[in-house]
């Protein structure tokens, strides 16, 4: 035996852990679960996020002046546009480097286009501060005087900014419903343990142990749960989403919409984070609550 | 060293188990707490060792009021008591070397006072062959040396014994009590929660009686019962 006292607390926490191997077990399958769970739906979040900043990159709205405006209406068009608020960058494209645009967009078969040289307006390339503002700019823009025509992927920017915003709340109520579920599965797992050692915690209590002493090598054991478990999770969850991914990268749809996802390196410091902090937390407070009522004594 | 002053207590129950009590156990002293089942001898000793609060009275020990004293401190008060009881209470799982070490440890000693008092202890309750040994390969009254060696290893200046002979035969509990005698001679303040007559007439040490609560007799050089 080792008469260290760190290193008796910490190992006293270890035995405990392995002497219990069906509830520990299950306390890490279900933390494990919670886990995976948080995981996926982080990373689906992500993920959005990642597409939509893409989006929101590429796709700005582009507001077509109509064919006769004169160079003032174009000036006074820039300025009204500069006034109205989320809107970060405006860039003026003229009609030949429009023309030049589609040019390059239609490739080999460009000849198609030719004809149609002098219908291609002026334009303005607007990007927003906030995809969530790309509604009211919209309607403020279509307002204005020589506006011909908006194109813009605002619908679809609606309907992301409505999903990630629907899978951020999704994500953070399963993370609190699964953080109280696992809290009380931990905290059952450890009162086996306690109750196992409810003699040698009387004894200790006897002999003038403080409350603390006792209570380490339990928090120890939960910390140790939460830790392992948090180490499992993010091996399965880093090694379906390579799975995922590069089945889904290999897809032609995929490809052809040019969607790229966020690599999972640049989330595992994220996930990593918040696993360890969740397991290590809920260890804790799992254990304490366990303790209670066997340290009145 | 340990007094009562018209310490009462009433369990959430409404039992009274014990009834204004006052007595007054001396360092050096050894005494013999009496009374039949129920009487209410366990409540003092919980009492003492601070398991249970009075509803009214003060309770000093080692010159301090404990009445008041914080939940925090009360591991520090228990360290200057050792504590033995009727059933042993030791680890199964750990030697008899270990189970007198684990009370060391828990007080932070460091290993080298652990290695060194551990051995002295078990010497001074005949147990130096046995320190290897679990506690289910010895007798009972082997076991109850090994509990007090646990509760004597750490030096404390008084030792609560709560019917330590109450599981052994007459021939082993006076073993038991002799060895008690040995500690109080050697200055320990010893309290015996017991009923084992026998030994208390024997030992002619002071009595102090109780029943229903009250503390009827107070006696020093007394015997089981007051005719005696």
């Amino acid at each position: 035996m080792k008469f260290n006292i760190v290193g008796y607390l910490i190992g006293e926490g270890f035995k405990n852990t392995f002497k219990n191997k069906k509830s520990t077990f299950s306390a890490m399958l279900v933390m494990c679960i919670s886990m995976l769970i948080f995981g996926l739906f982080f990373i689906i979040g992500e993920n959005i996020n990642h597409i939509m900043q893409t989006v929101e990159n590429a796709q700005a709205m582009q507001v077509f002046i109509n064919l006769d405006a004169t160079d003032e209406d174009i000036q006074k068009l820039e300025e009204e546009l500069k006034t109205i608020e989320g809107i970060s960058k405006i860039e003026f494209l003229s009609k030949e480097d429009g023309f030049a645009d589609y040019k390059e967009k239609y490739g080999d078969r460009s000849y198609l286009i030719d004809s149609y040289e002098e219908f291609i307006p002026d334009s303005y390339i607007i990007n927003f501060t906030d995809l969530k503002l790309s509604g009211q700019v919209l309607e403020q823009v279509k307002k204005l005087d020589n506006v011909k025509e908006i194109t813009s992927a605002n619908e679809v920017m609606d309907k992301l900014v409505k999903v990630t915003n629907g899978i951020r709340m999704v994500t953070l109520l399963i993370l609190a419903g699964l953080v109280i579920g696992a809290i009380f599965i931990i905290a059952n797992t450890i009162k086996l343990t306690v109750y196992a050692r409810r003699k040698e915690i009387s004894i200790m209590k006897y002999v003038g142990a403080t409350n603390s002493f006792i209570r380490w090598p339990f928090i120890v054991e939960g910390m140790l749960i939460g830790i392992i478990s948090a180490c499992i999770s993010i091996l399965i969850v880093g090694g379906l989403y390579r799975l995922a991914t590069n089945g889904l990268l290999s897809s032609a749809t995929i490809q052809n919409l040019g969607i790229t996802f966020v690599s999972f390196a640049d989330m595992f410091n994220m996930i990593i984070i918040v696993y360890l902090i969740l397991g290590i937390g809920i260890g804790v407070l799992g254990s304490s609550m366990s303790m209670r009522k066997y340290l009145e004594v | 060293m340990i007094e009562f002053r018209n310490v009462s207590k009433t369990y959430s129950t409404g039992t009274e188990a014990v009834h204004c009590a006052n007595f007054k156990i001396n360092k050096g002293d050894f005494a013999f707490l009496v009374g039949a089942s129920g009487s209410g001898k366990s409540t003092l000793i919980k009492l003492i060792l601070k398991e249970e609060e009075p509803t009214s009275g003060n309770i000093i020990i080692n010159g301090k009021d404990t009445t008041f004293l914080k939940k925090s401190r009360v591991p520090y008060l228990r360290r200057s008591m050792g504590v033995v009881f009727q059933d042993f209470r030791l680890l199964p799982d750990k030697t008899v070397y270990e189970n007198v070490a684990f009370a060391m440890y828990i007080v932070r000693a460091t290993p080298r006072h652990i290695r060194r008092q551990v051995p002295m202890v078990l010497s001074l309750v005949g147990l130096s062959g046995k320190a290897k040994m679990y506690p289910n390969e010895l007798s009972g009254g082997e076991q109850q040396r090994v509990a007090l060696a646990r509760a004597l290893v750490n030096n404390p200046s008084m030792l609560i014994a709560d019917e330590p002979t109450g599981n052994l035969d007459p021939e082993t509990a006076w073993d038991i009590m002799t060895l008690l005698d040995d500690i109080n001679k050697r200055g320990t303040t010893v309290v015996v929660a017991t009923h084992a007559k026998d030994i208390v007439d024997k030992m002619k040490k002071r009595v102090i009686q109780i029943d229903k609560g009250i503390i009827i007799r107070d006696s020093e050089k007394g015997g089981y019962n007051s005719e005696v």
